[in-house]
């Protein structure tokens, strides 16, 4: 009795996927089209939905949460200046989580009133999720990952995003690489360098980046790694030789900059210390007499000052083009609605006919977005000129001073 | 990845016996650290047979607290208490707050269990430990502070260290800084503490007494819970310490450190052999010194493979550990 039965349950299982699929490819051709969600349209109500992968969790989260407080003061700025509000949603990658990532990634492809993302943080994100938000006719504009090859195809390779889905309202490596290399020989006058990278995919592009240049003009340079989760920088800096000039640091933990830099000078070491954008954070990394490449970013305009004072005083600048890249969508957004229904496809467009001024970006410089290759590093989706970075010198007091 | 020998005999050439005393004395503090956090495993296992997942993350609520103490009373720049009676303080609260918090963390979520499947004691030590580090992700934002002992008594803007990092005495012009120091010789004294309270109280006597044999423990009037949560105390004090002396000599605590010193720490309570308190001081400081001269021979990237090849190695030569007793069966 219990084998007939057995048997009968399956039997109608069998019957009822036969039955779905035959429904399936019998489905009429126009249902297909209705459900592309490039151009599926939304109606324009009174919020709409940006989507944004960060690592809210994991080792990374210092990085991640700065970049959403960011996003969150753009938020709340849009929204007090706009009748059509915006709304984050907030995705968590748990960086270098990849299967995390394409979570967040189908999560928001799916979601029908999601119009566009900022993110994702990594590069290697990036690379895994982008063909994900392409099927779903999303664009992405990230903050934060830098590796020139999502924009700008390798000597026999193709680039590792499709041209028009990917932006970047940061600079890429080479642009950062170029400042780092060009003022530690031209304007420093060092020639002993010693570059430790942090494992991560935008630490490991930056010295990429910086060590060819510095050898192709000379100079010495040794390469070392540490892991992002080391503290104990001790027995790395035994390797460190004594006449080491400059030690270069693309990390994103400015607290590890920091605690780097104390144990390098108990260790009697005297290198000056020069530090990435990620290393830009006026009230934890404040080696003296240390470098650091950024953004050209005033501290002292209204909108920063605003931030300063929401956010504890903190004077934070690594998460500040995730700011800039909420603006980017939400403005596309906004040009969308003109007509009250919005497409993927139509902010799509919008974002790639970018053109934000100086003084809303915040970034130092206006923001339009390249649609093509340009010079020998820069691709569709990098910043145009003058996007670039500048050198800040910490002075005395942990004051960060423009040098470049 | 290609592994250039002839690279490492270089470096280890370059670096010399100066070179080799910086790493030694970098193993040793570091492998101190280690030490006191895997002894807090080493105990409980011993008692419990439990393997307490979430003690790293106890290790990081006491560098917490320790932080907690330090800004109370102005911060490493500008402290309102002199720097000896601070340090004192700091101790206190965090050995204090973590120790208590071992202790409902015993009662809440693992008595309970006390006689259910091992796995699930196992489980509810994960859940405790994910509990932990996501509570302090919440409270912090993420959030990494530093304790700023460079600057406790010295001036960072000229680079002259507070008294904690200046030499109290040097090896052919190496230094070895008071923080140093301090670490070494605060887990050496309660690493003897602990074995004098295992060896010669009475407290001491009845953990030995149930983690031999916990039902004839309690039949001969041990109270077995009060033991077993004295335990708990006892590890997360220790865990505490090391917490706030790797905030003093490191500087950095955030919501995820507990993670992989909590991790190696295990390590060392395996390889010294699980439930042997010896074990776990030589244990910590064979994966300390091992993690040291990886750094500074090969490099940064080799130091977790080397420990965990430690590991591997010890497990396949002495299962048991290198203290471990090896289990008799009967037959």
């Amino acid at each position: 009795m219990r084998k007939l039965l057995f048997g009968a349950g399956l039997v109608a299982v069998v019957a009822t996927a036969a039955t779905a699929a035959i429904a399936a490819t019998h489905a009429p051709a126009t249902h297909a089209a209705k459900a592309n969600p490039a151009t599926r349209l939304v109606k324009c109500g009174n919020t709409h939905l940006i989507g944004m992968a960060f690592p809210a969790t994991g080792d990374a989260a210092s990085l991640g949460q700065q970049q959403l407080r960011w996003a969150l003061f753009f938020q709340s700025r849009w929204n007090k200046t706009h009748k059509a509000k915006i709304r984050i949603v907030q995705g968590d990658t748990q960086l270098p989580n990849t299967a995390q990532a394409l979570s967040v990634a189908h999560q928001f492809a799916s979601a029908t009133t999601m119009l566009g993302v900022i993110g994702p943080a990594g590069s290697q994100e990036v690379q895994d999720t982008v063909n994900v938000y392409k099927n779903a006719g999303l664009a992405v504009v990230t903050g934060s990952a830098t590796r020139v090859a999502l924009t700008r195809a390798k000597t026999g390779k193709p680039r590792e995003t499709p041209a028009n889905y990917f932006f970047r309202t940061v600079p890429n490596d080479d642009q950062q690489g170029q400042r780092v290399s060009n003022y530690i020989r031209k304007t420093l006058k060092k020639s002993r360098v010693y570059i430790i990278d942090d494992d991560e995919a935008y630490s490991q592009g930056l010295a990429d980046q910086v060590q060819k240049l510095l050898r192709a003009s000379n100079a010495s340079v040794t390469r070392d790694h540490v892991s992002q989760s080391v503290s104990d920088f001790s027995s790395l800096i035994t390797r460190i030789p004594s006449n080491t000039q400059v030690v270069y640091i693309p990390w994103q933990l400015a607290g590890k900059a920091q605690l780097f830099f104390t144990q390098l000078r108990t260790a009697g070491k005297s290198a000056i210390v020069f530090g990435s954008d990620g290393l830009f954070a006026p009230g934890t990394f404040t080696a003296p007499n240390s470098y650091v490449s950024a953004f050209p970013v005033d501290f002292n305009s209204a909108a920063l000052k605003a931030y300063k004072k929401a956010h504890a005083n903190k004077e934070e600048a690594f998460g500040l083009p995730s700011y800039t890249a909420g603006l980017v969508v939400a403005t596309a957004i906004e040009k969308a609605c003109k007509d009250g229904n919005v497409s993927r496809a139509e902010v799509r467009k919008n974002i790639i006919q970018t053109k934000l001024p100086k003084a809303a970006t915040l970034l130092g410089f206006a923001v339009r977005f390249l649609h093509k290759n340009s010079g020998a590093s820069q691709g569709n989706g990098d910043m145009a000129a003058p996007a670039n970075f500048a050198v800040f010198r910490i002075a005395k007091g942990g004051k960060y001073v423009r040098v470049s | 990845m290609h592994l250039p020998l002839l690279d490492i005999i270089d470096t280890i050439r370059t670096l010399g016996w100066g070179g080799a005393f910086e790493l030694a004395r970098n193993g040793i503090v570091l492998g101190s650290l280690y030490a006191l956090i895997a002894l807090g495993y080493t105990l409980v296992y011993g008692i419990l047979k439990l393997l307490n997942f979430a003690h790293g993350d106890i290790y990081m609520i006491g560098a917490f607290i320790g932080f907690g103490v330090l800004s109370a009373f102005g911060g490493a720049g500008n402290p309102s208490i002199a720097i000896l009676p601070l340090v004192i303080l700091m101790f206190l609260a965090a050995m204090l707050g973590s120790g208590l918090l071992g202790v409902v963390i015993e009662r809440f979520a693992y008595r309970p269990l006390r006689n259910a499947p091992r796995i699930a004691p196992l489980i509810s030590a994960l859940g405790v430990s994910f509990f932990l580090q996501n509570s302090v992700l919440l409270l912090t934002g993420g959030q990494r502070y530093n304790y700023g002992t460079f600057e406790l008594g010295g001036d960072l803007s000229t680079a002259t260290p507070g008294p904690l990092f200046r030499p109290a005495f040097t090896v052919d012009q190496r230094p070895v800084t008071w923080v140093q120091v301090l670490v070494v010789g605060t887990s050496l004294g309660l690493m003897v503490a602990l074995t004098l309270v295992v060896s010669r109280t009475r407290l001491g006597k009845a953990m030995r007494a149930t983690a031999f044999d916990r039902e004839a423990a309690s039949m001969m009037g041990i109270d077995t819970d009060r033991v077993i949560a004295s335990t708990f105390f006892i590890g997360s004090v220790l865990a505490a310490a090391a917490g706030v002396m790797f905030g003093l000599y490191i500087g950095e605590t955030y919501h995820f450190m507990g993670f992989l010193a909590g991790l190696k720490a295990f390590t060392a309570a395996v390889v010294g052999g699980i439930g042997s308190i010896p074990g776990a001081m030589v244990g910590g400081l064979l994966i300390g010194l091992t993690e040291a001269y990886a750094t500074g021979y090969i490099g940064g990237q080799w130091s977790d493979v080397a420990v965990f090849g430690i590991l591997i190695l010890v497990m396949l030569v002495r299962p048991n550990g290198l203290f471990g007793a090896r289990a008799i069966q009967k037959v």
